[in-house]
């Protein structure tokens, strides 16, 4: 049974492969284990997960896949794990950007260059929202009432020192505004916060507010992406995510804000394993599952590796730490 | 009657012989998972949730579902036999359970603690059916300072009694909140308390500590006394069961006073760990004989199992009706439902009819099957103490260091269990309360979050705790319960006093 | 030889204060103030370590002054304790080194064997069976992977 499946696997591979010599024969040797850097049902959980069921779905590896959670200090707890089992190439390390922006604020065990990148599969977005019974109807309004009541309006985020803080830090250098930020444990309690009116907004990413605003509850200003978003199925009050315009064109000068689901290995693995595992989630990420993920989260599906995940890296690391910096966070 | 009628729809679809035999499946699983300390029913449903992706939705959380059950009543078992709690929200029932079963009455305070476990679930169940828009709406009304009040309220109904030495009381307490306090600080996202050690950095697991302190530490004791189990003296013929359950309705108010506080923790963030030492500690509080508990009280297991499994039914609520799992269990079953494609939240009750119906009917059906099986079940644990001691105490031994092991995978943790399982016996030896530190390690860290959010959202203004109806009630009721033991000590004082002169 | 429960009370008590001095400086290391946005990081902690210390040495005074002379351990009580700890630890560092299976495979066989006094087949039976029960329950049911050692490596299990 196992043998019949590795061989339909293998023929698998050769028919996508088309014919090109597979990056290298490398191969995973004994079960491979999921390091995720969050705790179970967390965003980087489900991310992780799904890749999962997307390789099972299609017996896209032969050996067995097992799912371990290690969110312990915002997630540094799966990447110090990453540094002592450097060298092995059966672990995966699933995380966002927090792999290469988190030693900058917290002294750590473990620095960027104990991980080696392999691929980045998505790119999640970041909103402003706002209560629906609330009086701010774009992002304007929100801004001058900001601008007007320095720190009298309260924005909830997940974390300290996390994605959120930085963009709320972020949106306060380009436009003067001053909030009071509240940490809250994760994007779902800080919905509550927001739908029940103990703060004024938050700027959660689409899949963890989707849901409220579908009820009416929340009210979506602006997103901080390039450009609008895809449109989707319509989903409140004859609306849906491409009729949100983007926090550039609202008056927030910031380009674009958007956190990469990364995958890393330890350092020190050979060659031959990032090629086949850069292979393999590139064939992930043209499964349908990994499709309606993306979908259904409203994420931007976009496959980086290699240069391509190293500049975006570079460039996402220099903004960040200017907001350190500004910030007084960076640690020396 | 609206909520009747899709009850009853839901029965229709959760009632198949398929479902039955995957609510059977389940239970069992969940009661392994929940017996192993370490493993627990978030290892159980995480390890099953690749299999339910081939499964329609209502299925697969019906199998969850179960195992979640299943787990909530294995954690029970070996805390009332070992002393070791199989899952963090079954440390309380160890304060009397463990003395019952070392009086050689193991099956009669399982029993009990099963019926009562399947009673608490039941309330919680009904209460889900009944009153699900009106919790997720009061859940709503929940922030930080009312946060604080929930966990302040479960702390002083918890604390203020014992015969315990006031300075040993405190260290005990102190021990518990600078132990919570390891680890990531969530408010400012810097570590605390660490010393440099990265195996610090996630926290000192509660469940690693509990191991030691209560697992080895009663090992300690019990082979420094030469001591082994009374375990010629334990019945385990089913007929013992069977003359329990005719006295189980005895402690109905203790039952439903259990229900009560467990709801509660379970629509507020608190959560069932909290949920069954308040109720514990309410228990002890309104007992006619306090001095007591500790020793085997009945009572002592029926209110900590009610609550625990109230809370832990009543948890899924806000979970599907809000998006906030307030279990770690939940939390994965939320991730599941997801992964599924189906967004908790609001809509979820009406977009998903027949899931949510199925899913609910299926907690009652769960439910009764989990209590027959584990019922079935009793004669054979309780068996287990007739082992002689020679061949299970090494065996405890290896099940605690396994079990701390799996909780983070971290060899490191072996020798916490070590010092901790030292610190319970001298602790235990020269009677310095455990329950204490157990209390503030549990809720201390949550407390101070809650605190410090709502001191930010105040900028600084301690009023905020009394700034609304709910959060001042919940606060002056904590008051209470914290400042009675002394009044009522008072008042007797000066009737003493008054009957003197 | 045996060890009186005074002297017992005043080692928890200096232990507790010590406990106390490192939360205490622990805590230093960041705000113990009360700020603008209330308690910073170190504010609570800085507390608990100060009571922690005030407890212990209450609780150390308190054992002065109702001095008693019971005892804490007498020697028998003492070589039980350690004919129990001493295996445990034993096994806790084989399985540091060597897997805990391997740790526990062996605890349970010279602990029956030589503490129990049961026979060497019914030893080796029940400590590889237990092992055996744990192997399948840990790593194929529920696939959560416990700490293993060179034998497992080598035996080619992961």
């Amino acid at each position: 049974m196992l043998r019949k499946s590795s061989l339909l696997v293998a023929m698998a591979a050769m028919i996508m492969a088309g014919g090109t010599a597979v990056a290298a024969d490398w191969k995973p040797e004994r079960p491979v284990e999921f390091v995720v850097a969050s705790g179970a049902g967390g965003g980087t959980d489900n991310f992780a997960r799904t890749v999962q069921k997307a390789i099972a779905a299609h017996k896209l590896m032969d050996q067995s896949i097992a799912v371990l959670n290690k969110g312990g200090g915002s997630g540094a707890e799966a990447f110090i794990y990453a540094k002592t089992n450097a060298g092995n190439p059966h672990k995966l390390i699933f995380g966002t950007n927090n792999v290469y922006l988190l030693p900058h604020v917290t002294k750590l065990g473990y620095t960027t260059a104990d991980l080696t990148p392999v691929a980045a599969m998505a790119l999640d977005e970041f909103l402003i929202w706002v209560n629906a019974k609330s009086d701010y109807k774009d992002a304007k309004s929100f801004i001058d009432a900001a601008k007007a009541n320095p720190g009298k309006i309260k924005v909830a985020g997940s974390q300290s020192k996390d994605t959120d803080q930085t963009l709320v830090s972020l949106i306060q250098q380009v436009t003067g505004a001053k909030f009071t930020y509240v940490p809250f444990n994760g994007g779902g309690a800080v919905n509550v916060q927001l739908v029940g009116g103990h703060v004024d907004a938050n700027v959660n990413n689409p899949s963890e507010n989707i849901e409220q605003w579908k009820a009416g509850a929340l009210r979506p200003l602006c997103v901080f992406a390039p450009k609008t978003l895809e449109a989707g199925p319509k989903i409140h009050d004859g609306k849906g995510w491409s009729d949100i315009p983007t926090c550039k064109s609202a008056g927030i000068a910031i380009d674009s804000y958007e956190m990469p689901r990364t995958i890393w290995l330890p350092a020190g693995v050979p060659e031959g394993a990032v090629a086949y595992y850069r292979e393999l989630f590139k064939k992930v990420s043209e499964t349908p599952e990994w499709k309606d993920y993306v979908q259904r989260t409203s994420q931007s599906g976009q496959f980086l590796t290699g240069a391509a995940f190293d500049d975006f890296r570079k460039t996402d690391e220099a903004n960040a730490t200017k907001v350190f910096v500004a910030e007084g966070w960076a640690i020396k | 009657m609206e909520n009747f009628a899709s009850l009853m729809h839901g029965f229709s679809l959760a009632l198949t012989s398929y479902h039955v035999m995957l609510m059977i499946v389940g239970v069992m699983l969940g009661l392994l998972v929940g017996v192993l300390p370490g493993l627990g029913a978030p290892n159980g449903v995480s390890l099953l949730l690749p299999l339910t992706f081939s499964m329609d939705p209502a299925s697969a959380i019906i199998l969850l579902a179960s195992m979640y059950w299943g787990a909530l009543f294995g954690g029970s078992t070996t805390s009332i036999l070992f002393n070791i709690p199989g899952e963090p929200s079954s440390v309380a029932t160890t304060f009397d359970g463990h003395p019952m079963a070392r009086k050689g009455e193991a099956t009669r305070a399982l029993t009990l603690a099963f019926m009562s476990a399947g009673f608490g679930a039941l309330i919680g169940v009904v209460l889900i059916t009944f009153l699900s828009s009106w919790a997720a709406r009061f859940a709503l009304r929940f922030s930080a300072p009312e946060y604080f009040g929930v966990y302040f309220l479960a702390f002083a109904a918890f604390i203020g009694m014992g015969s315990a030495s006031p300075f040993k009381t405190i260290v005990s307490m102190m021990l518990g909140f600078a132990l919570g306090a390891v680890g990531m600080d969530s408010v400012t996202g810097s570590l605390r308390l660490t010393f440099g050690f990265d195996q610090l950095l996630p926290g000192i697991s509660f469940l690693v500590a509990v191991i030691g302190l209560f697992g080895i530490g009663e090992l300690l004791v019990t082979m420094e006394e030469g001591l082994a189990f009374n375990s010629v003296a334990t019945r385990v013929s089913p007929r013992e069961v069977g003359r329990t359950i005719l006295e189980w309705p005895r402690y109905w108010v203790a039952l439903l006073r259990s229900s009560a506080v467990g709801c509660w923790m379970g629509i507020t963030p608190g959560g069932p760990t909290a949920a069954s030492f308040m109720s514990y500690g309410l228990a002890q509080r309104w007992s006619r004989r306090p001095e007591e508990f500790g020793e085997g009280r009945p009572e002592g297991v029926v209110s900590p199992e009610t609550a625990d499994h109230a809370a832990g039914t009543c948890a899924m609520l806000p979970m599907l009706a809000l998006g906030v799992p307030s279990s770690a269990t939940a939390a994965v079953m939320m991730g599941g439902l997801m992964i599924w494609g189906l967004n908790p939240g609001p809509m979820l009750f009406t977009e998903q009819h027949d899931f949510v119906w199925a899913l609910i009917a299926s907690m009652y059906l769960g439910n009764v099957v989990a209590v027959v099986l584990v019922l079935m079940t009793v004669p054979l644990f309780a068996a287990i103490l007739r082992i002689p001691f020679a061949i299970i105490g090494p065996i405890i031994v290896a099940v605690c260091f396994i079990g701390a092991y799996s909780v983070n995978s971290n060899a490191f943790d072996f020798w916490l269990v070590l010092v901790f399982g030292v610190v319970g016996y001298l602790f235990k030896k020269l009677d310095y309360p455990l329950a204490p530190l157990v209390l503030a390690m549990v809720l201390g860290d949550k407390a101070e979050d809650a605190f410090r959010q709502a001191m930010i959202m105040s900028q600084g203004d301690l009023t905020v705790f009394w700034s609304n109806p709910l959060a001042a009630t919940i606060m002056t009721a904590g008051l209470l319960l914290l400042f009675m033991p002394l009044v009522s000590f008072g008042v007797r004082r000066v009737r003493r006093l008054s009957v003197k002169s | 030889m045996s060890i009186s429960r005074f002297a017992m009370e005043i080692v928890v008590a200096l232990a507790v204060c010590i406990a106390g001095a490192i939360v205490v400086t622990g805590a230093m290391e960041f705000g113990i103030r009360w700020s603008e946005s209330g308690p910073e990081a170190g504010y609570f902690p800085f507390y608990v370590g100060l009571l922690l210390i005030f407890g212990g040495i209450g609780a150390g005074a308190q054992a002065v002054f109702a001095r008693s002379d019971s005892v804490f351990l007498d020697r028998a009580q003492l070589q039980r304790l350690v004919s129990f700890f001493v295996p445990m630890l034993i096994f806790v560092i084989i399985s540091v080194f060597l897997g805990l299976y391997v740790g526990t495979a062996v605890y349970l066989l010279v602990v029956m064997r030589f503490q129990g006094g049961y026979r060497w087949p019914f030893s080796l039976v029940v400590s590889i069976g237990t092992v055996l029960f744990f192997f399948v329950i840990f790593e194929v049911w529920f696939q959560v992977p416990l700490l293993k050692g060179p034998l497992e490596e080598f035996l080619g299990i992961y």
